[in-house]
Parts: C-alpha cells; structure tokens; sequence
C-alpha cells in the first residue's frame, strides 16, 4: 500500500495521546497489512476486533502479503479482502472454504485464510465444512459468528437460538440453533478454537496459534451485530458468561473438547489440537507413488 | 457400406453382441487393436447398459476402414451372437446382405426361437461355428467364445490372424502367460474351424491388403484423449466428481496427474470441484474439471464469479441425454444453451466443441491457452458419443497449433498504480497472481471498478460489461474460421453441424455429391460461442438452404444460426439416444432439393 494515501497521514491531530497510539500503530506495522479501503461495517460490530486481532497475528507471523491470500463468502465477513493488502478471493456465497482450498493446494507456498459468517458458513456451504476438515488442507478458517443476517438485514441465520424473534421468523425461530465449535470437533478438525471479537488480547494468541497450525483450522469468533442482534450475542450478554479454558485444559483430548465446547458456560481458547498429514503431505506421497 | 474395389474392401462394420458380461467389450477391443497394427483405420463405439449386471444387451460397434472414417456407421455388415437372444434385437440394423456369425450349437437355456439362426432374413449370410464348444477346448470355460469368434472373422474377412496375437497378448498384458497362450489357442481354433468348415460367400475381403505394420498409433476415446490433453498443457490441479460419462478422465489424471507433479482432488460434490479449480485459477495454475450436465447444473454460480472475476479455469462438459438425470449412458448435444447462457446476468465465456477423437485432444489443450490468454472460464463440450467412442489417434499428429496461439498477459512486478481489471483497447488487462510481488489485490463477483473495489454506477457496469465482451469478440477474430467444405459459390444447400455431429454432417455432404447433381457444401465450426458471425452470414448468403443438424431435441445451434443469419432454417435436431444417422441428413436434404 502506498504511503502517501496511508489514513495516519491525514491532517495533524492535536496532543491528546492519540497522535502518539497512532504512531505506535504505524511502527507496528499493522498498517502495512491494510488496503486503502475503509470499512463498511457499521460502528461498533464485532469484526474490527477480529481484524485487529487477525492482523496482529499476521503481522506477528511475519507473512508477506503477496504470499497472503485472504478468501470470503457473501455476507458482512465477505467485504474483508477488499480491506485488507493482500490477494483476496470474494467468491459466491457458501463457497470459501472449497475456493481457499483450491488456492492452497495449487500453490502450498501460500498462506491462506478463509473467512466468512454463520450464515455463509454452516447454511448454504454447510456442506463443505466437513470434508475440508476431513481433507486436512493448511488452511485457517475464520468463522464470524454473529447469529443472524446482517448484510440482508436480520434474518435468521443457523445458529439464531430457538425462539429469537427476527425478519424471517416474526413469530420465533422455530429450528434449533448449530453450535459451530461442536461440529468442529465432532468433525475432527486438526485445530477448533473459539474466540470473542470484544477480548482481542485473548484473540490474537488464538489466531496466532491457528495460522501457525500445520493442516485445517477451525476458529469460531463470537461477534456482536450491534445493527440487528439486540438479544443474542450482545456486547452486554458476553459479559460475565465468558471464561478462558482452564489453565490445566488439555487440548489433546477430544472428550474433553467436547464437553467444554457443549457446557453451558462460554469458554473460549484453543479446545483441541492435533497434528496429522495434512492433505499436502498426503499429495507428497502419493507422486512418490506415483512416479515409483 | 462395404464398396468393393479391386477385390478388395475399403471398410467395414463390424458389431460383437452378447449379454453384458459375455465379453463383447473385450472382443470389440481386440478387433480394434488388430485392425490398427494391420494398418487401418478405426471408429469404435460400444453401447451398453448404465447398469452394471443383469440382463443388459452389450454391443461393440467398430468400423474397420482404409481411409478414415467421419462416423461409426449405423448399418452393421458382420453381426457376432454371443448372446442369441440379444442379437436376435441386433438384426435389423444389419445390412441386407450382412454376415451373421452365431454359435451352431447356442447354449440349450435358450428357448427353441430364440436361436439367432433361424432369425436371419433371405439375402443375409449366416455362418455357425460351434463357439461353446471351440472354447471349452481352448480354455476348459464357454468364456472365450468371443475370441473364437474373433478367429472366424479373421478368416472370413481376410484379416491377419498375427495381428491378433498380438492383440490378445497386449490386451491381457498384466496377466499371465499361460493365460494369453489359452486365449491364442481360442483364437486359432475359430480359425482353423472356420477355414476346415466355412464355405465363403460374402463380398468383404481384405485379404493381401494389408497397409503394413503400425505401432505408432493408439486406440484411444474421446476421454482418454482429452486426459491426455489435461497432461500435455501442463494442468497443475484437477478436481472432481464421479459422473458418467467423465469419470473416466478424472481416473486417468488421479493415475497420471501425480507423477507430473500436479493434484487430482475428489471433492464432495460438483460444486466444490468447481470451486477448488477456480482457487486455482486465482492461484495463478491451469485448473481444470470435468462433469456431465447435471454436474454443470451445480457449477453454473461459481462458473459466472470466474467470468465476472476473470479467472482462467477449464470446464470439459461431456453431455449425456437429459433432463434431469436422463439417460447416462447415451448421447446428446443438449446442454448448449446451458454452456453458453448458463448463468445469471450475462455471462460471456468461450465454448468449444471438438468432432472427433483427435480434437478432444486438440481443442481442450488449446482450452488452457484460450483461459489464460483471455482470463476467462473454457467449456468444452464433448459428450458421450466423443467420450467413449474409440479412433485410432497418432498423436505427433494432433497438432493443438491449428487452432492459433494465445498468450498469457501478466502484470510487470514493477507496474505502478496497478489496477487488476485496467480497461484496454482488447478487454485484456494484465493479470497477477498470489505470489507476484506488489501486485496484491482482491477479485470479487460484485461488479467492480478497473481497481476491484465494488462500484454500482450505471457507467462503471456499462463499461465492464463491453470490456467483459470485447475479450470474447477478440475470441471470435483470432480463432480460425470455421471449416467450410464443398465447392465455392452458390449452393443448393448447405449443412451445418457441431461437436460430435460434424462427422455425419461432412458424411451427408460426401453422400449427396456420390448421388445427385446439386451443389452441396457446410460449415462446421469448433468455436461455438462466441458465434463466428462474418464467416456464417458468409456461408448463409450462398446457400439457397440452410439446414442445422444436431442432437438435440429443440435445435440449439439452429436457433443461433437462425438468429444470427435473420433467416429460417430447416433443422435436422432429434433427441433420440443415439448418435445422429447420416441418413437422417441426407434424406432431409433430399426433400428440399
């Protein structure tokens, strides 16, 4: 991104300490990871955490960003590559994570982060969740979980909880809600963490952790949408109903996993993880098979 | 259908049919590679049930030719019975004075009228050999009364019983040898029954005319050789989806694809193929999947984000008859209008369809280059005639060149104020990948500017629309123009026809120039969308009238020639699962003359 139109370099602000977070930010190099695009996303949602954070963990990781893929579905979450300096796929709803798997397995040199909403994710693309995970392929997927609609304006969405009022359901969601982070581990994801848009320093670890994670990662971020969710996933009821994991978590047990993940209290953190060959070492063997 | 010329015969068709299981397949396989070592041509297309077992009819169809050959031919002149009953279902497509050769002493299940030999019509020439027993000599089981067979055709027709030893050793090659030995002795038993006991009286012969001994040429199909394109262009990711009748091409690249360094993937479901291979696409790496229509069906949103978007991938359609599930294991030319229209908004991509064997290899590996060279989604249209049906290829003498040469236009990594969808006089703008320094941008399904930012304005979609479109008419300029055959000037009538109707088409032209005086001529193209215009208004404009023929039941191709010439059309369009007869053209055009 080019220097001269950088948002820092508007006119000088005065001395009120911003100035000086402000320069702090730019020697961070954070900054460098942005486009010239603003946001669209409405005051107060939940995503400028998350981007925060994932930010931080990029920058921490040190990835280049024309070896930096970031591809999205159709929904809020899907606007994210036009934000971000980076390569970028805005594919079709439903469709990010077959899409972010093609771009890695064609080029593994690339880092690749899928990202996209409940909506897009575990409705209409539900279906290629499973055998992504199943396939192992190194990538880290970013589920923006925020309960409803936003980008269509409040509709329900798969894991609106049963009886929530919404556009579509004027009289009460009748379907039970999908818990993304059980699914995750029922699956056998090689690593399924949930994290909160409004505790960033909970969530860079947990997003470094998962770039970092050699095969499929798996991480649910709860988000407000301060725009069209005034009863779920607010601000106000994260508070208090949310805990790390224990220090003593063992995140090689998948029993355990799934117990934390189905509790009625929220924990947050990194629930399992594993190593196996991924799809890429499989792909490896299989051409020395192959040409043998 | 055999012309006798010298003594000598010029082709001929031959049809092996038994129940599935009865090894008519094999048979048929083993004729084809003969007939290819002694030199002559093949045409090769089976037809059999989409079931697996059961009671099915199986039939190996092959045209054995001097010259090479435009269509499989719809008469038969030698049926082979290994199964009475079925074959009995067979005769009517014999020719009248066609070899019938059957087992004289058919299974005793079979009920006293289901003997082939007392179905075959005066005029017709039946020789029996005992197949059951011959073969239980050979190899102690009734299972290789198909080679017997094979070794009484060889007599009869003058075919080099060598030729076929050497089949037969190459066809079980993976197992053993006593095997193969068993299965010559099978071989030379229905010879030497046939040579002791046949009295000939049938007129094909290709005895002493053999062409010498070829080992250059492959018995290949359509899916084989489009595979084998997907290897040659150096595709670097494949993904897809069992459906009949590509399944086949996925198979070979999963065994090949590897060992070149590319990736095969099954994904779960057609979607996601075409999904993964337009991540490849982005990624900068020839992608390609292979489907059938309903497969297509599932692909056309993700296929319009690669036009929108501009991402190079490879669609290889081998259409089956449908709607719907429709008949899997037969032939249709339906899914035009979904090829070309298919999608929502208007979606400019370019679709090629290749006539025969060679061109599957040709043309999808010309697929890759028009991709890249014009950032666009490339559906080939093959289907299931072209996909199973088998032609002896040469292939240092398929050229992908006739086609024209297509270049890939990337960005400069130096390139200031880079703007990925810059609008250029061609519609082309330079294109970057993942990986490519300082040329970082998103792509997007939204309408965008020349930047990739989302934009709505009635000027930026108008403008992005022609560039969108001047890609394709740059397309319809640079590939070559569609074949055009018969003598100039004014026609009487001329023929058009695509994909794997333009063999029938060129036949009916040959036919009516053998039989009348009228001016016969046709137009066949490879590039069916975008529409070559100047060069069919051209043709239209010498010809008093036009007639399409197609496989379809609606006349696709007519409507679009129809629509591009603002004239009516006479169509020879039939949805009947089969390929089109060139009989059907011909007496068509007969009628208008």
């Amino acid at each position: 991104m080019s220097e001269t139109s950088s948002p820092t370099n508007e006119a000088p602000l005065l001395d009120t300490g911003v100035e000086r977070d402000l320069q702090n930010v730019q020697e961070s190099g954070l900054l460098d990871y942005r486009s010239e695009s603003l946001p669209t996303w409405c005051p107060g949602c939940g995503y400028y955490g998350i981007t925060h954070a994932m930010t931080e963990a990029i920058n921490e990781l040190d990835i280049e960003p024309h070896n930096l893929v970031f591809v999205s579905g159709i929904g809020c979450a899907g606007r994210y590559p036009f934000f971000m300096n980076a390569y970028g796929l805005h594919a079709i709803h439903g469709r990010a994570v077959p899409m972010g798997a093609g771009v890695k397995i064609a080029n593994p040199d690339l880092s690749v982060i899928v990202v996209g909403g409940d909506g897009d994710g575990l409705g209409i693309g539900g279906g290629h969740l499973s055998h992504a995970i199943r396939r192992n392929v190194d990538i880290t997927y970013i589920l923006f979980d925020n309960g409803i609609y936003g980008l269509t304006k409040g509709q329900t969405s798969p894991t609106t909880p049963q009886e929530q009022i919404t556009g579509t359901h004027p009289y009460g969601n009748p379907d039970m809600p999908l818990d993304a982070v059980t699914l995750g581990i029922s699956y056998r994801a090689s690593f399924v963490a949930r994290g909160y848009a409004g505790q960033q320093h909970d969530l860079t670890p947990i997003m470094r952790r998962a770039f970092a994670h050699k095969g499929f990662s798996f991480v649910v971020v709860y988000t407000p949408c301060v725009t069209f969710d005034k009863v779920n996933i607010t601000y106000e009821n994260m508070r208090g109903n949310w805990k790390p994991l224990p220090d003593d978590y063992d995140d090689g047990n998948i029993l355990e996993a799934m117990k934390y993940a189905m509790d009625d209290t929220l924990w947050h953190g990194v629930f399992y993880e594993e190593q196996r060959p991924t799809f890429h070492d499989h792909e490896r063997e299989t051409a020395e098979k192959a040409r043998s | 259908m055999s012309v006798k010329t010298d003594n000598a015969s010029r082709d001929v068709v031959i049809a092996v049919c038994g129940a599935a299981g009865d090894g008519s397949i094999a048979a048929g396989q083993i004729l084809n590679m003969a007939a290819t070592t002694m030199g002559y041509h093949v045409m090769n297309f089976d037809s059999f049930p989409a079931e697996i077992r059961g009671f099915g009819k199986s039939v190996a169809h092959s045209r054995i030719s001097r010259d090479k050959a435009l269509t499989p031919g719809t008469m038969v002149n030698c049926l082979v019975a290994l199964d009475d009953p079925h074959s009995i279902t067979e005769l009517h497509s014999l020719t009248q004075d066609g070899v019938v050769i059957y087992d004289s002493k058919p299974a005793d299940y079979h009920e006293e009228d289901q003997a082939v030999a007392g179905w075959i019509q005066p005029g017709m020439i039946g020789y029996g050999a005992p197949l059951r027993d011959l073969s239980a000599q050979a190899t102690k089981s009734s299972k290789s009364r198909n080679i017997v067979a094979l070794g009484v055709i060889s007599y009869v027709f003058g075919f080099e019983p060598g030729a076929f030893h050497e089949a037969i050793h190459r066809r079980w090659s993976g197992k053993s040898e006593s095997l193969r030995e068993m299965n010559v002795e099978a071989f030379n038993l229905g010879y030497e029954y046939a040579e002791a006991n046949i009295d000939k009286v049938d007129p094909i012969d290709f005895k002493n005319i053999t062409e010498g001994h070829v080992t250059d040429a492959n018995i290949v199909s359509g899916n084989e050789a489009a595979a084998k394109a997907c290897l040659d262009a150096n595709l670097r990711l494949y993904v897809g989806y069992p459906i009949t009748p590509a399944t086949k091409i996925m198979e070979i690249l999963a065994k090949q694809l590897p060992k070149q360094g590319g990736v095969v993937v099954q994904s779960e479901d057609e979607i996601s193929a075409i999904c993964h291979v337009i991540g490849g696409g982005f990624a900068g790496k020839r992608s390609c999947t292979a489907t059938s229509g309903p497969g297509v069906c599932l692909m056309t949103e993700a296929l319009n984000l690669a036009v929108m978007a501009e991402v190079p991938c490879v669609l290889i359609n081998a259409q089956r008859g449908g709607p719907s599930t429709g008949l899997p294991t037969k032939t249709e030319q339906s899914d035009l209008n979904l090829a070309i229209y298919g999608a929502s908004g208007e979606s400019p991509r370019a679709v090629l369809a290749p006539a025969n064997v060679g061109e599957c290899y040709q043309i999808t590996r010309k697929a890759f280059e028009v991709a890249d060279g014009f950032q666009t989604p490339v559906i080939v249209l093959m289907d299931f005639f072209l996909s199973n049906r088998m032609e002896d290829v040469r292939w240092q003498a398929e050229d992908p060149g006739t086609w024209g040469t297509y270049e890939d236009v990337l960005a400069e990594p130096s390139e200031e104020e880079y703007k990925r969808f810059a609008f250029t006089e061609s519609g082309i703008s330079p294109r970057s990948y993942p990986g490519m320094q300082d040329l970082q941008h998103p792509i997007t399904g939204l309408e965008h500017t020349e930047d990739s930012l989302p934009a709505y304005s009635g000027e930026n979609h108008t403008r992005m629309m022609a560039k969108r479109q001047r890609k394709l008419d740059k397309l319809a300029r640079e590939w070559p123009g569609p074949e055009v055959v018969g003598p100039e000037g004014d026609l009487d009538v001329g023929i058009i026809s695509w994909g794997s109707t333009v063999g029938a088409g060129k036949n009916a032209i040959k036919q009516l120039q053998a039989k009348t005086d009228a001016r016969i001529g046709g137009l066949f193209p490879r590039l069916v969308w975008p529409l070559q215009t100047d060069a069919i208004t051209e043709f239209a404009g010498r010809c008093e009238h036009l007639v399409v023929a197609e496989t379809n039941y609606t006349g696709q191709f007519a409507n679009l020639v129809q629509q591009v010439t603002l004239r009516e059309v006479t169509r020879v369009a039939e949805a009947a699962a089969r390929p089109l007869p060139t009989q059907i053209i011909v007496d068509r055009v007969q009628d208008l003359l």
